[in-house]
Order: C-alpha cells, then structure tokens, then sequence
C-alpha cells in the first residue's frame, strides 16, 4: 500500500439539535493515488464524512490530514482548493460561460490567463469535448453527460492531488453513467488521483473502486478491503446482505474459468465404432458424448438414440453452443450453461481444441471455493438456476 | 375634450417641468433606496433573525401613511426635513425598502443550494460566493424588486407636493385648490395622466434593464 494521502482520525460529527453523531469515531487511511469507495445505506453517513474532508461541514471532534499535513483547523478555503470538489446535482454556475466555470479555482489561485486559457482547452480535450466548440457555451447549453464531465474537469483543473465525489454519476441515465464510469477510470489509470468516491450502488462500488469501505449507521466501518475481498470474504452478515442478492454472481465475475478445475465429459470420435461408443456412454454419469472432429475441436452432442442410427456421427445428434475459454469468467461460462440445452459450457484452449467442461458442479465447487458463507449464499442461488433450466429443458425439449 | 388639449399646449412648458421634477425624486429616491435595501438584504439575508427585522421594519415604514410621513419630513431638521425636493426624495427611499429589501433576500436565499455549496467546495470565501454566484443569479429577483418599488414611487412622490416637492403633484394640488374653475379640471386630468405616462414609462425601461444586465446563461 502506498503513504497515506488523507488520513483520518477518529473524525465524529454530531448535527446541531442531534443527539445522535451522524458520523462516529471514523479512523480511515487513504493510500495516494487509488479511487477509495465510500458506500452504504442511504444516511449511513456517506456524504457527511465526505464532506468532513474538505471541511464543508466541520467535525464535532477528530482530526484530518492531508499529505501528512494536519488541516483540521487551517484555512478551509484554502484547504478546498487542494481538494477537487464533484457532487451529485454538479452545481456548475449557469451565469458562467464553460470557460469561466472551469476556471473557477485556477482564478482563486491567481494564475494568469493564458495559462488558464491553455488548461481549459486541454481538459476539454481529456473528455473529448471540442474546445472551439464548447469552451464560450453556458451550462444549459449542454447535456447532462457533457454538463457531468464539466464537474469532472472543473475539479480537476487546478491539479489538486485529491478528489472528493458524491454520487458523481447519478443523476444520469444507465448507459450514459456507464460510458462516464469507464471514461472517468481510463482518465485515472494516467492522473492516478487520490480519489473519495461516495455512492450508495453496490455494483458501482465494485467496478470503481481499488478499495471499498462498506459503512453501517453513524459511517461505522463495517468492511475496508479490495473488491474481492468483500466479495469473496464479507466480514459479516451486514455485508454480505449489503453486497446483497447478486453477491454470488458478482463473485462469478471474479473469477476465471482456468483457475477452476474443469469435469472431463465423456469424448466420441467419428471413426469408433458404434457398440464402443454405447458402452462408453452406459458407463457415464452423463447421457451425452461430445464428439470432437479430427483435430480435437467439439462438433455435436451425442444421444444414446443417435448411436442407434446408421447416419453419419456428424449429421446426427444437436450442435455444440457455449464455446468458451481459459479466460472466461465463471459468470461467462453460467451464462452460456444457461443457454445451452445440457447446462455445460465447453472449454476450448487457443485452438479451439477441447479441454474440458464445466456444469453446475463445478459452478458450485467454485463458489464454495470463493469462500464459506459466501459459497452457501451462492449455492441457493444456483440450486434456484439449476431448477429454472431444468424447466427451460422440457419446454424447449 | 377641446379644453384638455387647449391646456395642455398652452401648459406644456409647465408639464415639461413637472415630469423633469417627478423623474428627479424617483430617480433619486429609487437609487437611495436600492443602495440601502439591497445591503439591508445582503446583510440579513443569512440569519433569520436579521432578516426579520430588516423585513419587518421595511414593512412598518410601508404602512404608514404617506401623508403623515411628509408631514413628520416637514419637522425634521434640515438636510433631510424641511421644504421641497430633499423630504420627498428621503420619504421615497423610506418607502421603496420593502420590495427591494424582500426582493433581495427571497433571491438571495433562492439560489440553487448545490451551485453555493460547489462554490464553497472550490474554496471561494464568503464575499466571492456572494458577488461572483448569489447576486447575479439573484439580479433578475431584485432588480424586479427595484422596478416595483420604483412604480411604487411614481405613485407616492404625487404626495411630496404637500411638502413643496417637485413634480405632477403640483398640478394636482393647484387643481384642488381651484376645483370649480375653468381649467381645473383639464389640469387635474394632465397631471394624473402624466403620472401614469411616466410609470408605464419607467416599467417598460426596467423590463429592458431586466433583460440586459442579466447574465446570458440564466436569460429567460
Ligand atoms: N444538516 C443536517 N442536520 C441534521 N442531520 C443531518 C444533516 N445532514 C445529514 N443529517 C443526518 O445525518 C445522517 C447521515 O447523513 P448523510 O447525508 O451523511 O447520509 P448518506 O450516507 O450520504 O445518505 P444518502 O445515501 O441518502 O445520501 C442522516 O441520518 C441524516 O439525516
Ligand atoms: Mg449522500
């Protein structure tokens, strides 16, 4: 873990006309240059503690540091132009041209302006907006997602070290959110940003994140780990229910086919001979052979009825769907053991020879693997899956 | 009919001058009491206790009545008191407050919440967030307040004739004073209209002004 850039200590805010802290006790590290996640309950105290970073809302007690310098109680304003600064609702300043809005902190900071003028147009460009085009409009002259990107660059302008962000994202519709997540993180991957992300979206957390904390109540720490690790290993049955229904296949995404091992399903060849391939097949568990061509690579699925045919092995039984790979997530292959009719994916290697299968079995080895409570959660689940295709099966059978 | 128009050409120097004189106790008392009623609600308009009391006290001064309070100018020592034009325009800005005063501190406190707080976020100070974001998102909100006020005047300053000030009132009072007379009435009826004339007058320049001093990004 790199130095810490903003380190709290036991930071406590109570409401005036409170009794109860809003925020209690939080003692928080974050390392330099990673997206920290801040998500829980709605007024679980996401915001406040935020927002105690830049000192918009004072601490009852405790104390902040930023790059080891304790700011608790130095000159907020001066404090807040070290932070970039994004909220929910933006804010921009709709009596400001783009230019001017942009520009906001760089003018506190008296820089002059060409230099202004020359960083505006480059963080238009970072977000792919034509400065010639939008440098002179106002605010409601745009978007929402070019007004979001806006906030995005307007925080950033100054070249603060750090970035607080309440719920940057939410305000906009799912496909437009999804571009700005993935924007905003090919924009971190080069300024690596010391980043406070607040959002109460689980998913949003898991794809952001280097690091999430999962707060309960009054912002108690309930887990602070990397995504996998709260996945995989929920610290507690308040993370686990807070990572929530589809815990299990978020967990799938973590994992590839090639780290799991794989079932050997019974193979065929077209040259055999056909009593070799019944007795093959008596002697499976599995009421199907695969058939590979010559080089290896699955062709068709095989009945016991099939190989009562005369017919060509490759004109007979059902063609093989859910080819997938090494690389492929385990949520990829349940996904295409979904689709096909036999609930297995084939595993191919680079030259789309056969290295294995896996079914619901190796789904659930998986998953248990992926950890204790974790695995039992997962197995309902797939147990409820498995029945669904079991349906599927005899409709489409 | 023939006597209006008689009157009215054969007065219209006279007009000239009392509109000259109207205009100069509005215009003065309108500037006076912007300046004062626009500070009385950038100075409350955060602290609710402030804000009553520039709001109550700018209330109170509007409910009394205008004859009274030219009378009370006319005991008040000089610079202010007294006879003429200088009551007039004082009693005016007195009674202007209100709608400017309301008018700034409802603007003031309307401004979006989330534009002040990104304001604060980016580390601007007290007076920065104040002229650079919440007036001019306010101006529209207040300068509406000044138009009000501002017709508000017009109307009052017929009054301030009581008190020698200048102005269509003068007509008006003469008129009263000769009621029965020939030309009384033609002068009653160009003083009124004159009145009238010049609040459509000034409303139509503050919807210009409206239109032309607010920021082109919050322009309706
Ligand atoms: N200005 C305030 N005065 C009093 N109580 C407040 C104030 N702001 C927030 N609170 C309370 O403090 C608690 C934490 O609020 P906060 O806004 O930090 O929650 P949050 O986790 O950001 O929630 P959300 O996901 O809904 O945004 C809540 O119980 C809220 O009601
Ligand atoms: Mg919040």
């Amino acid at each position: 873990m790199a130095d810490s850039m903003i380190k709290l200590e036991e930071l406590t805010k109570v409401y005036e006309g409170t009794e109860e802290p809003a925020v209690a006790d939080l003692s928080m590290d974050v390392p330099e240059g990673e997206i920290v996640v801040l998500v829980g309950p709605s007024g679980c105290g996401k915001t406040t503690t935020m927002k105690m970073i830049n000192r918009v809302i004072e601490p009852t007690s405790g104390r902040i540091f930023l790059e080891g310098e304790d700011v608790t109680s130095t000159n907020p304003d001066l404090l807040r132009r070290r932070i970039g600064y994004v909220i929910q609702q933006i804010g921009l300043f709709p009596h400001m041209s783009i230019r001017d809005n942009v520009a906001t902190v760089p003018r506190l900071l008296d820089w002059d302006e060409h230099k202004i003028d020359d960083r505006v147009d480059e963080l238009l460009e970072l977000v792919g907006m034509d400065p010639g085009r939008f440098r002179g409009r106002y605010p409601r002259e745009l978007s929402g997602g070019q007004r979001q990107r806006i906030g995005v660059i307007r925080a950033l302008a100054a070249d603060p070290p750090v970035m607080l962000m309440d719920e940057p994202f939410g305000a906009i519709d799912p496909i437009t959110r999804e571009r700005l997540q993935n924007e905003f993180l090919r924009l971190q991957a080069d300024i690596k940003k010391t980043i406070v992300f607040v959002t109460h979206d689980i998913d949003e957390a898991i794809k952001m994140g280097d690091r999430i904390a999962i707060l309960q109540d009054q912002s108690i720490i309930a887990q602070f780990d990397t995504p996998e690790e709260i996945l995989t290993n929920p610290a507690s049955q308040f993370v686990s229910d807070f990572v929530g229904s589809g815990a299990a296949l978020k967990r799938m995404n973590l994992t590839r086919v090639g780290e799991v091992t794989l079932k050997d399903w019974p193979t065929a060849r077209s040259d055999e001979k056909r009593d070799t391939l019944r007795n093959r097949l008596d002697d499976a568990e599995q009421d199907q052979l695969l058939l590979l061509d010559d080089d290896g690579r699955p062709r068709r699925w095989l009945h016991a009825q099939d190989l009562r045919t005369d017919d060509e092995l490759t004109s007979v039984g059902e063609e093989v769907h859910g080819v997938i790979s090494a690389n492929s997530t385990i949520a990829d292959a349940l996904d295409q053991m979904l689709r096909s009719h036999y609930g297995t994916a084939v595993v191919v290697d680079d030259d789309d020879r056969y290295t294995g299968a896996v079914d619901m079995a190796v789904v659930l080895a998986a998953a248990e693997a992926m950890g204790q409570s974790a695995g039992a959660d997962a197995q309902h689940r797939l147990a409820d899956a498995d029945v669904e295709t079991t349906d599927e099966e005899q409709v489409s059978g | 009919m023939a006597a209006f128009w008689n009157y009215l050409s054969s007065n219209f120097d006279t007009l000239a001058e009392h509109a000259w004189g109207h205009f100069y106790v509005v215009a003065l008392g309108l500037t006076l009491s912007s300046i004062i009623g626009i500070s009385l609600g950038m100075l409350s308009y955060r602290n609710p206790t402030a804000r009553a009391a520039s709001l109550n006290t700018s209330a109170i001064i509007l409910t009394i009545p205008s004859l009274a309070l030219f009378a009370i100018m006319l005991t008040l020592p000089p610079p202010i008191g007294g006879l003429g034009a200088r009551p007039v325009i004082a009693g005016l800005a007195l009674y202007g407050l209100l709608p400017i005063v309301r008018n700034t501190i409802v603007g003031l406190n309307e401004v979006d919440q989330a534009i002040v707080e990104s304001a604060l976020g980016m580390g601007m100070g007290r007076r920065e967030r104040l002229f650079r974001i919440e007036a001019p998102l306010a101006w529209p909100v207040i300068v509406t307040g000044i138009r009000v006020s501002g017709l508000l005047m017009v109307a009052i300053a017929t009054i301030g004739s009581i008190v020698n000030g200048p102005g269509f009132g003068q007509m008006l009072l003469s008129a009263l004073a000769r009621i029965g007379s020939a030309t009384a009435t033609p002068q009653a009826l160009v003083g009124t209209l004159g009145v009238i004339v010049f609040g459509i007058c000034l409303d139509g320049l503050f919807r210009l002004l409206v239109h032309y001093t607010t920021p082109r990004g919050i322009r309706g």
